[in-house]
């Protein structure tokens, strides 16, 4: 309330201030001609009376000046008056304003490009209805991030009491055939209730209901993402009611989701919604994945793919959710399976996004955060340090106004208003900057797979925000300090333009010092990151992957989403194999279930003929699988006739798979050397039998043995794998393998034109070189390397031109000093190296320091590092002596001024 | 020129308050009242009258309009805001509260 009064009132002190100055006039004036007329009253003669009053008064301006305080006016006014005097100060030096906004702009930049990047992973909130309500079920734990089987979902959703709604969905990617062309979508199958409890309306049409999800099989409606339809629909009108084929099934699009909308998780767009009942058109189960060719999932409860999302009621803690959920989960469960183990289920805030994802940005984020953090110090030490040298040219100036009468803290509030300005200033250059480096991204975005989330970061209110607090902390950090040292010279020998008292000298220098020593420590650390990085990077290309890398051209042969039976598959991938083979420049094709250094893998259990064996029973496959370090599971892939031939994946024993290992034929494997090499050391491992099945086989004898190779990523360790023939094991989904005999990349589209001839709805978007391929697994090690570098490349240019600026104060400061030692018989060389070695004990003392804070946080980048050691010698070893080298230059100039100075000059300089 | 200590100054806001709270006055006329009431007792300078009128009125506990004054002449005329007045009632409670604690310190005998 007391608020009413006061804004209106502190506004008008400021912006009427000359009707304030009036009001107050007349008001005093008021009160001395009362006073007056009173005293006259009491006898005083006119003059007498007035010169009484005005006594009383003790001061009429002195008074009108303790209103204006009482009125805060000076607060505002000063402000202005500094703003404007700091303004032209920055005016009047233009080259210290614009390496000290540039540094500031870089720094800055660097940070909000790099926050923006935190924004979008790990700050942005999914655009639905009420999102703090909505929590992600997870089955298995909190962690697991893991998923449900549909007939556990549709117990839980109709059981639960603790939710206003439960929906799932799970991901698919499907054939969409329409108006002639077949891409592959990503989308999402999900139950009916889906949009009702994330709260989303449909932007055209409608969105999909529980009533499209009654009857298995009829239900052939879909709705669309806004990307899809204006990416592929070029946003036609009559988009409702459109008739689509996906997956070679007949569907209508009956409504279109609005912009920005991508599903229920956050950093996957998901372009496609079709209803739960359509599974088996949609998400057919791939065979050898459930052991059954035709499984319903709609039924199976092994086969969990669901994810949970749901709407909790009010008042319901996190506790009592996960209590109540997990005792019915387990429940249930047991009805199928007595005494089976507990089934926790465990609920997480949508809002704190995806369990997983964060787990993996947070790291990544943290890291980024504090190499662009100490490029920002880094350029606030040099923006200090240039603040300081021009204090000190300064100080006349700054002693004529406190000797003046001006006060102490007015001269600090002056000093800081100018890197307040300064550090704005950098910080509209650094959002420009930012706001350049996202436009780069997003004109080359990443090659498609190589990060775990679609980024879509853009600078947006928030980021500006983050821009303008850092600012405002930028300016405080660098400027409060010199602020501090300036507003306090000594006052007479200022005034007489002398600084240079030794001990006002050394004071000086002492803060200059500390903050170059601290630049080189931290350019160090930012130079050792990056050579780590680099280093790491080179390990991870230069490593063999023990096949023809160079020469493969890769596409999926998504045929489980034509619903192809097993002999129409079989027979369609010899046709694919033999057609793209007969292309003009092809070498060899093959197919195989798992394409090696794509990320995905394969495990089975192991058993070995005739020796002691475990229960082990299992076949498991998906992203980052694989048996690495076990004995008693093994990496495996199905690989069809010439799939060696094509890999350049050379025999070393036995032979390879042909015609003998037919469907009915004897079971047959090949495996790799370091497979024999771990089970069996000292026989020959050929006719061997081995199981991958269970412990009671079926037994498979070992024809031959081929070269190691990577499986999962070139960074691994090797791994032993077992390869079983094709015609011996059902596979629907493989990859097409092509062995080109120059470039592969240009086999590219009459690959594509071969396999569409073949199979005109098999969506076949993705066919790459395997090296692109290994090139989107190193992006993210690639951007890394080449961020650090960049930062570490500008951290040594601002540590050097520290060194450089410190180094030639210092000189300048003792002219005479050198002029007197010259004078009296030191050599130019004697005067070079003095400098010299004043100005490389700061940069050892920063190497020391940096080396030894390296040393100690060089563990925490371990986890990013690929093949060297987080203390590499090599890199701690030529990091300090680069940084020494550089920081030498910069001295060297310095110290040939000094040593060239002529003795007389340097004497008479003042 | 020293500054009135802290304790007088609040003195004198509270003071000017309870004058005000009777009826609104202008600067001079609070001035007079001051000394009529106090008995010549409290000393307040005319010149530092004015300082403290201007602070009470940036806090918002009193408000200012232009009037003609008894000897129709524009003056300007103080008067207390509903916040003033709580403020008021606060720190009269606070004063009595003060004074009667030292009242009763004064009056201890000495042994």
């Amino acid at each position: 309330m007391r608020w009413l009064h006061v804004i209106p009132l502190r506004l008008r002190s400021v912006f009427r201030r000359s009707r304030v100055e009036d009001e107050l006039d007349e008001e005093l004036r008021y009160h001395l001609e009362r006073q007056t007329q009173a005293f006259s009253a009491n006898g005083l003669a006119p003059d007498d009376a007035r010169a009484a009053a005005l006594r009383a008064m003790g001061g009429v301006e002195a008074r009108k000046e303790q209103c204006r305080d009482a009125r805060r006016v000076h607060l505002l006014e000063d402000s202005i008056k500094d703003l404007r005097y700091a303004a032209r100060m920055l005016r009047r030096g233009p080259g210290f304003t614009a390496v000290a906004v540039l540094s500031l702009a870089l720094g800055i930049g660097a940070n909000t490009a790099i926050f923006s990047l935190v924004n979008a992973t790990l700050l942005q909130r999914l655009p639905i209805v009420d999102p703090a309500r909505l929590v992600y079920v997870n089955n298995g734990g909190p962690s697991a991030g893991a998923v449900f089987s549909y007939p556990a979902y549709a117990e839980l959703r109709d059981a639960n009491q603790v939710f206003d709604g439960f929906a799932t969905w799970g991901g698919i990617v499907a054939s969409l055939n329409a108006d002639g062309a077949t891409d592959l979508v990503s989308g999402a199958i999900v139950s009916g209730n889906f949009f009702d409890v994330i709260g989303v309306q449909a932007a055209r049409g409608r969105v999909l209901t529980p009533r499209d999800d009654v009857t298995p099989g009829a239900h052939p409606v879909a709705v669309i993402g806004d990307g899809l339809w204006h990416g592929r629909f070029g946003g036609r009108s009559d988009i409702v009611g459109h008739e689509i084929l996906l997956n070679g099934q007949r569907f209508t699009i009956v409504g279109v989701t609005p912009p920005g909308f991508g599903g229920a998780q956050l950093g996957v767009t998901r372009d496609l919604y079709v209803p739960m009942m359509m599974q088996a058109v949609m998400r057919p189960p791939r065979a050898g994945y459930t052991g059954e060719m035709d499984a319903d999932l709609l039924k199976v409860r092994t086969n969990q793919w669901l994810f949970g999302i749901a709407r909790v009621k009010p008042g319901i803690s996190t506790a009592q959710m996960d209590a109540s959920l997990s005792a019915q989960a387990t429940a249930f469960h047991r009805e199928v399976q007595p005494g089976a183990p507990p089934r926790p289920v465990a609920v997480t805030p949508v809002n704190d996004g995806p369990p997983g994802q964060r787990a993996q940005m947070v790291p990544v984020a943290a890291l980024l955060m504090s190499v662009v953090g100490a490029v920002l110090l880094i350029a606030c030490a040099n923006v200090a340090n240039l603040l300081l040298s021009r204090g000190a040219a300064r100080q006349r100036e700054i002693a004529i106004r406190l000797a003046i009468g001006a006060g102490r803290g007015r001269m600090i509030r002056q000093m800081l208003t100018e890197s307040l300005l300064l550090a704005l200033m950098g910080g509209a250059a650094g959002v420009l900057l930012a706001w350049a480096l996202v436009r780069a991204w997003a004109m080359s975005p990443p090659p498609p797979g190589a990060l775990p989330v679609a980024l879509d970061f853009t600078i947006d209110l928030r980021v500006l925000l983050f821009a303008l607090g850092l600012s405002v902390v930028t300016g405080i950090v660098f400027g409060l300090a010199p602020a501090l040292r300036v507003s306090r010279p000594a006052l007479s020998p200022a005034l007489k333009d002398d600084v240079h008292v030794p001990e006002e000298r050394g004071r000086w220098l002492t803060l200059r010092k500390a903050l170059v020593v601290a630049e080189v420590a931290l350019s160090l650390l930012l130079l050792i990151a990056a050579g780590l990085f680099i280093q790491s990077l080179r390990r991870a290309t230069a490593v063999d992957p023990g096949f023809a890398a160079g020469k493969l051209l890769i596409a999926p042969l998504n045929v489980n989403l034509l619903r192809y039976t097993w002999p129409q598959s079989r027979e369609f991938y010899q046709r694919a194999a033999d057609r793209v083979a007969a292309i003009p420049g092809v070498e060899s094709a093959s197919v195989a279930r798992i394409a090696v250094l794509t990320g995905g893998g394969s495990t089975r259990s192991l058993h070995i003929e005739g020796r002691e064996a475990t229960e082990n029973q299992f076949q498991s496959e998906g992203r980052g699988l694989s048996a690495a370090g076990r004995r008693d599971a093994v990496s495996s892939n199905v690989v069809g006739a010439g799939y060696f031939h094509t890999m350049g994946i050379p025999l070393r024993r036995g032979r390879d798979f042909g015609a003998q290992d037919g469907e009915t034929a004897p079971l047959a494997v090949v495996v790799t050397e370091s497979f024999a090499a771990t089970h069996f050391s000292n026989e020959d491992p050929i006719g061997k039998r081995i199981s991958v099945t269970g412990p009671r086989g079926p037994w498979r004898a070992i024809v031959g043995v081929v070269r190691d190779s990577k499986y999962l990523t070139l960074s691994e360790e090797i791994t032993p794998i077992v390869y079983l023939p094709l015609t011996q094991h059902r596979e629907n989904g493989v990859t097409l393998h092509v062995r080109a005999a120059g470039d592969p990349a240009v086999l590219v589209p009459a690959v594509r034109a071969a396999l569409q001839s073949l199979e005109p709805n098999l969506p076949v978007p993705n066919i790459q070189t395997m090296t692109s391929s290994l090139a989107a697994s190193l992006y993210v090690s690639r951007m890394g390397a080449g961020l650090l570098a960049a930062c570490g490349a500008l951290a040594l240019l601002l540590a050097s031109i520290g060194v450089y600026g410190v180094m030639a104060f210092s000189i300048a400061r003792r002219t005479r000093e050198l002029g007197i030692r010259m004078a009296l018989g030191a050599e130019r060389r004697d005067v070079f190296s003095l400098v010299i070695r004043e100005g490389m004990t700061l940069v050892g003392a920063g190497i020391a320091i940096g080396l030894g804070c390296a040393l100690g946080g060089a563990q925490m980048l371990a986890a990013f590092l690929y093949g060297v050691s987080a203390r590499d010698l090599p890199t701690f070893a030529t990091v300090p002596l680069v940084l020494a080298l550089v920081a030498l230059i910069a001295c060297v100039v310095p110290a040939r001024r000094a040593s060239r100075a002529d003795p007389m000059t340097a004497l008479r300089c003042d | 020129v020293s500054k009135p200590s802290d304790h007088l100054q609040g003195t004198l806001d509270l003071l000017i308050l309870k004058i005000l709270a009777l009826e609104p006055q202008h600067g001079w006329a609070i001035a007079q009242r001051l000394m009529q009431v106090s008995g010549d007792v409290l000393q307040v300078s005319d010149g530092s009258l004015y300082p403290a009128l201007h602070k009470l009125e940036q806090e918002g506990w009193i408000t200012a309009t232009w009037r003609p004054s008894e000897n129709n002449r524009r003056a300007k005329f103080y008067e207390l805001t509903g916040p003033g007045r709580r403020h008021l009632e606060k720190e009269s409670a606070n004063w009595q509260r003060l004074s009667a604690a030292i009242a009763a310190v004064i009056k201890l005998k000495e042994a």
